[in-house]
């Protein structure tokens, strides 16, 4: 099957289009960078596979997002490529598809976002601009799918036109070229001899690395270093990359003139008028704060507590009670029962009780992520974040780890110094993610109900505090020399479109359900097993049980904390797997079938302070199995994904016994 | 053309627009990035605004908006057009 490639400039709407052409429901959103990593679909008509790539200004990859889809194109030589250009930045764009034209693959450009490109006075001529490139040129709007079936039909076709894309760059150049055409291996899995040479004689670290691996690299390095003599030589007063640039720039200048008419490129006027509020000197950060706020308000008290709440009434009131009926009915044994009920609808209902918030809070993110709202928090927040050493690029993963930190490790790929980075990807975790809801909702419910969002807001951005303490003394331990940067390109606003907004809700909500079916089950049967059972036999008392003995190894180290009960110990040491789990745990244990019994159950075992303590505990003390994974992943290293578990632990107790040493010092309960 | 001042860019008031001079000193990263950007000398920016305490600043350039450090502005020549 044909293997197209799907490239252009960041946040020029190529998942927006992959998903139109494959059917695809992938991560899209208005700030460069949402796409970290390759993306495979088959085409809608089965006639090809479309691979979304991460966006790249050239093939000269920056940060390591880009670096995959320089590799793709270097190693996996795709059958064809498709490039899509955003047709109100055709000069900027260009010059990824001359490099790409320069591939000479079967080659097809999308011109999404025509109707913004029109709209701002910039007309392009299409059936110019494909005659003067030898290649197709489709105009689309990638948002509305309008002008992707033709595209599809495009793509489908059996002989696609193959590139034949050449530019001259003079004597000097043309030469070294053809040296280094002679002196590169016949290997039939190389992309074209031409580009490869051109890549190399411009410095492109991924293929110099791939060239190496198969060659001896020296007698290119001779070549470049005569390229480089000769244009000394000739006076020209550039480098041999800026050289074969500047050649490219006046190509595409000249394209501009033949194809493009701007009659007047009309500023983003709407844009303007909101960002002069939005990132206004002084309002910027206080409405940043007052917009996480009011997230929380949202979700915790306005609109998804309500929610859960009559869900919670429905799953312990009539849900409960026809499985009870049914079980007697069925004569199920006491066994069954109790694994039924105390066991999966106590530790499964419970956590499925918080879905409408978890819901209520992806929406909030998506509507961040789709409006073009992200960049410009990355500009509110880069100079607090320069001061701890990092950029505030890492706002984007930070913000994102408020929904899931699996993903949020992931947008920190995007940042360009490896350090910042690798602090970054370490620091994601103490964002508080949708999973350590459950446990906010349950406690703050209980002891804190007239204030809970208040409650739950500080331990937000208790999260964010540490981040930026840890930031602080991490990079003052890590970086050797390496300084911090920051360049951001922003995006004008869009106005999110309802249906995309809801797929995006949907798709990060979903993921919740998805575990509450496989791991919370399956955490919750194991639970209540080892509850049920003890050295004894089964149907022991609880607090003779297995689950008792193995939290009580763990109660004298909490105590301390304020929560040194073999409960607490159990559901800390569960929720490894998930944080939900807790919650879950603390459901069986305490053999409560909905969250207000759950509640008062609670409030006996716990103070409202030794409840804040173990919040706190909570939030920072280990991340969750499958953020260990993409850490493990990310950073390419067992040691740094075990600090990260080893300072969270350190962390999380470091604080919580604060929290309650403090507390009862001042004379709280 | 009588010749004119060269000034920094993060000495520019919010408003105005310049043209790129030299950005030698510019860290290698930041210059690439904004080479990505279509922004190299000879390119004209229109300054946006600034934010607070040194903070960074936003600035517009071929319908293109960015924001860079204050001090790495600092380190772009312009002129004033």
């Amino acid at each position: 099957m044909r293997t197209i490639a799907l490239a252009g400039n960041p946040n020029t709407g190529k998942t927006s289009l992959f998903n139109t052409l494959t059917k695809s429901y992938e991560y899209v959103g208005n700030w460069s960078g949402v796409t970290v990593e390759k993306k495979v679909g088959l085409l809608r008509n089965k006639q090809g596979q479309l691979v979304d790539l991460p966006g790249i200004y050239s093939l000269h990859p920056v940060s390591s997002d880009e670096g995959v889809a320089a590799n793709f194109l270097l190693t996996e030589s795709p059958d064809a490529v498709l490039n899509i250009i955003d047709s109100s930045q055709l000069e900027r764009n260009f010059y990824l598809t001359v490099q790409l034209l320069e591939y000479n693959k079967p080659f097809l450009i999308g011109l999404n976002m025509i109707d913004v490109a029109k709209a701002r006075g910039i007309h392009v001529d299409t059936d110019k601009l494909s005659d003067l490139l030898q290649v197709p040129v489709l105009p689309i709007v990638a948002r509305t799918g309008q002008g992707t079936n033709q595209m599809l039909s495009h793509l489908s076709e059996p002989n696609l036109p193959v590139s034949q894309f050449q530019i001259s760059y003079g004597s000097i150049v043309e030469q070294a070229i053809t040296a280094c055409i002679r002196a590169l291996p016949q290997q039939e899995e190389l992309p074209n001899p031409r580009w490869l040479s051109l890549q190399f004689l411009e410095n492109n670290p991924v293929v110099i690395d791939k060239l190496t691996s198969i060659m001896s690299i020296e007698p290119l390095r001779a070549i470049y270093e005569q390229a480089e003599e000769s244009l000394r030589a000739s006076g020209e007063g550039l480098h041999l990359p800026q050289f074969i640039r500047s050649v490219r720039m006046g190509f595409i200048r000249q394209l501009m003139e033949q194809c493009v008419d701007i009659k007047q490129s009309e500023a983003h006027t709407l844009t303007e008028r909101i960002d002069a509020i939005i990132t206004h000197k002084w309002l910027g950060l206080p409405i940043f704060l007052a917009f996480m706020f009011l997230l929380f308000k949202l979700t915790f008290d306005w609109f998804g507590q309500p929610l859960s709440d009559i869900l919670d009434g429905f799953i312990g009131g009539p849900i409960s009670d026809l499985v009870n009926q049914a079980l007697t009915a069925v004569g199920a044994s006491e066994f069954t029962h109790a694994l039924i009920v105390d066991g999966i609808i106590a530790g499964v209902g419970g956590v499925l009780v918080f879905v409408p918030q978890i819901f209520m809070l992806f929406f909030l993110i998506s509507l961040v992520e789709d409006s073009g709202y992200m960049a410009r928090v990355t500009l509110v927040m880069d100079r607090v974040m320069e001061m701890v050493g990092l950029n505030g690029k890492a706002f984007i993963p930070f913000i994102i780890g408020f929904g899931c930190n699996v993903p949020a490790v992931m947008a920190a790929r995007s940042i360009e110094q490896p350090k910042e980075r690798l602090v970054t990807t370490l620091l994601t975790p103490l964002m508080s993610c949708s999973a350590r809801l459950p446990v906010y909702s349950l406690f703050a419910g209980a002891f804190f109900i007239s204030n809970k969002a208040v409650v739950v807001f500080s331990l937000y951005l208790l999260g964010i505090v540490m981040a930026l303490v840890l930031a602080k003394l991490f990079t003052h331990l890590f970086y050797t020399g390496e300084k911090s940067i920051f360049v951001i390109e922003i995006p004008p606003y869009r106005m999110p479109q309802a249906r995309s907004l809801l797929r995006n809700t949907w798709e990060k909500g979903k993921g919740f359900i998805r575990k509450a079916g496989t791991f919370i089950l399956g955490g919750s049967v194991v639970i209540w097993f080892l509850s049920y059972a003890g050295p004894s036999g089964f149907g022991v008392d609880m607090d003779h049980s297995f689950l008792a003995w193995i939290g009580g190894l763990f109660a004298p180290i909490l105590a301390p904390l304020g929560f040194g009960t073999w409960q607490a110990g159990a559901s800390l040491l569960t929720g490894f797997m998930a944080k939900e789990v807790v919650v879950s745990t603390m459901n069986i244990i305490y053999h409560t079938p909905d969250m207000s019994g759950l509640e008062t159950q609670i409030k006996h075992a716990f103070s409202p302070l030794q409840a804040y303590s173990f919040m706190a505990f909570i939030l920072l003390y280990v991340p969750c199995l499958a953020t260990v994974g993409v850490i493990r992943k990310e950073t390419a290293s067992m040691r740094w994904t075990l600090f990260s578990i080893a300072y969270g632990l350190v962390l999380a107790y470091t604080v919580s016994v604060l929290i309650y040493q403090i507390g009862l010092w001042i004379g709280l309960t | 053309m009588n010749s004119q001042a060269i000034v920094n860019l993060a000495s520019v008031a919010p408003g105005s627009t310049v043209r790129i001079h030299s950005c030698a000193d510019l860290h290698i990263l930041v210059s690439r990035r904004l080479l990505d950007l279509g922004i190299t000398i000879g390119s004209e920016i229109h300054m946006k605004r600034k934010a607070p305490f040194g903070g960074p600043i936003t600035c517009e350039s071929n319908g293109q908006m960015f924001g860079i450090r204050k001090q790495e502005a600092k380190k772009i020549e312009v002129i004033l057009v």
